[in-house]
């Protein structure tokens, strides 16, 4: 099987400052991929250049087959910050990537009211980024990027700035999504239990300059769930094996 | 929620500004201060009502200046900031000749514009269109590059073009700064104005303070001073009202 996601030996420097070095890995379609690594270890970077999103000097990205230049629609980024414009209301929040794109294709009522009721946001249709909750905002940025049905969805730690019940409640839902309609997830995150829980392989990023460090694979039983995988005695012992490698424990 | 019209608050603003007033009149009266001096409130009060029409009159030439000085700032002053922000060469040739403009005291230029424009309504616009230009440009410019870095970034993962970037982030991002520009820049238009009109004109509030102060008529200079001070509030609480349309400055 040929990789959907191919890099290449990739590097990358800020200002004279190497930030990614030696970079390769692969990542097949429909798979669930969690880069794990210290803060500033630069997975956030990798990230973007898997987006298009920065230029870089060495390796090379391909996804599908084609060298990375630009932003493209197979893919859909969902931020850190939850990054919603505050004057438009939850559903032209929602529709933003496919009104800003022509050749998308448009949703319709039945279509967007599905994607609604599965964030858990019926109802609040009309609502403003301001008048809901951090999780709700965080719902309407992941049903941002899902409305335009891409195949490929990267994270970059969508959940951080989250307090932990409603992490672990948008990661469950992560998960339901992803067992329900298997697209391909790169999901950037510091939290070990996070990246165990969902992923069916963990890549862990060394610090600066950040570069692939093991390629772990998470052979835990599908569907997961938070409050019964956690429980799995193999869910333990991958986690103390990723802080060893983080260098935690 | 209902508010009430008379709550705590307003009742210690109203009783402040009451106050204020019976001070100001006792005070006249007590002292013994003529009235060509310093007039008390309620011989201000009733010039104002026993010259009505004038005021009100002169008061509706002043707003049309003011109102079309503030309008031509905002349709010239906009898209010239768009132009600076964007272009490099305008950063470096447009953004300096206007600040070096906006360096010249107006006031010293009110006479040369008259010469120009007449004593008519054209000098008194461009007056109070000097005044208000500058800080719309300021203020425009501040917001288009308060745009957030991530927003920006995300309107690139989703593949806006340049132009969709403008229209659906930068300028509604701009809106807030531009606001504030507008309210600093109406009192501004309402003062280019009345200089202008002080320097030469037929009409207007500005004349008639001219003309009232040059005949010893302090009460009707008083007067309106006063038109003046409302019509200022009131454009500016025009602008203001604009606000509630941007509740997501806050956000």
């Amino acid at each position: 099987m040929s990789a959907e996601i191919s890099i290449t030996g990739v590097g990358k420097a800020f200002d004279g400052r190497k930030v990614l070095e030696g970079v390769t890995a692969d990542i097949h379609a429909a798979e669930f991929v969690s880069v794990l690594g210290p803060s500033g270890c630069g997975k956030s970077t990798l990230l973007r250049l898997i987006a298009g999103l920065i230029p870089f000097e060495e390796g090379a990205i391909l996804v599908n087959g084609e060298v990375v230049t630009a932003p493209s629609a197979a893919m859909g980024f969902v931020f850190q910050t939850s990054n919603l414009l505050p004057w438009l209301n939850v559903r032209d929040n929602l529709l933003l990537g496919i009104n800003l794109d022509a050749g998308a294709q448009r949703l319709d009522e039945a279509a967007l009211a599905e994607l609604v009721e599965t964030l858990g946001l019926t109802g609040f249709e009309a609502s403003y980024p301001h008048q809901l909750s951090g999780g709700m905002r965080h719902r309407v940025a992941i049903g941002q990027a899902l409305a335009r049905n891409p195949q490929i969805l990267l994270m970059d730690e969508p959940f951080g700035a989250l307090d932990a019940l409603t992490r672990d409640r948008l990661n469950m839902e992560l998960l339901r999504l992803w067992q329900r309609d298997r697209k391909t997830v790169v999901l950037v995150t510091h939290s070990i239990s996070e990246a165990v829980l969902l992923s069916d392989r963990v890549l862990v990023m060394s610090e600066r300059p950040g570069t692939i460090i093991e390629d772990v694979r998470i052979d835990l039983p599908r569907p997961r769930d938070p409050s019964v995988t956690r429980e799995d005695p193999a869910f333990g012992d991958y986690v103390v094996r990723l802080s060893k490698l983080m260098g935690v424990a | 929620m209902t508010r009430a019209l008379f709550n705590r608050d307003t009742a210690i603003s109203v009783g402040f500004f009451l106050l204020l007033g019976l001070a100001w009149e006792y005070g006249v009266r007590w002292s013994g201060v003529q009235a060509y001096l310093l007039p008390p409130p309620s011989a201000i009060l009733a010039e104002l009502w026993r010259s009505r029409g004038p005021i009100l009159a002169q008061s509706l030439v002043t707003m049309t200046e003011v109102f079309w000085g503030f309008i031509i700032a905002v349709v010239l002053g906009v898209p010239i900031a768009a132009l600076i922000y964007f272009s490099r060469t305008a950063k470096r040739t447009v953004y300096p000749l206007f600040v070096a403009l906006q360096s010249i005291p107006k006031i010293g230029l009110a006479p040369l514009i008259v010469v120009w424009f007449g004593y008519g309504l054209t000098s008194k616009l461009i007056m109070a269109f000097l005044f208000a230009f500058f800080p719309i440009i300021i203020s425009t410019l501040g917001g288009l590059a308060s745009t957030p870095a991530h927003l920006e970034e995300h309107f690139r993962a989703l593949r806006a073009t340049p132009l969709q970037t403008f229209w659906r982030l930068r300028l509604p991002a701009a809106l807030p700064s531009f606001l504030d520009g507008c309210k600093v820049a109406m009192p501004l238009a309402v003062i280019g104005a009345v200089v202008g009109e002080f320097v030469g004109s037929k009409d207007g509030l500005g004349n008639l303070i001219l003309t009232a102060s040059g005949s010893g008529h302090t009460t009707l200079t008083f007067a309106a001073l006063f038109a003046v001070t409302v019509l200022s509030l009131l454009l500016f609480y025009g602008v203001a009202y604009w606000e509630r349309f941007i509740w997501w400055r806050a956000a």
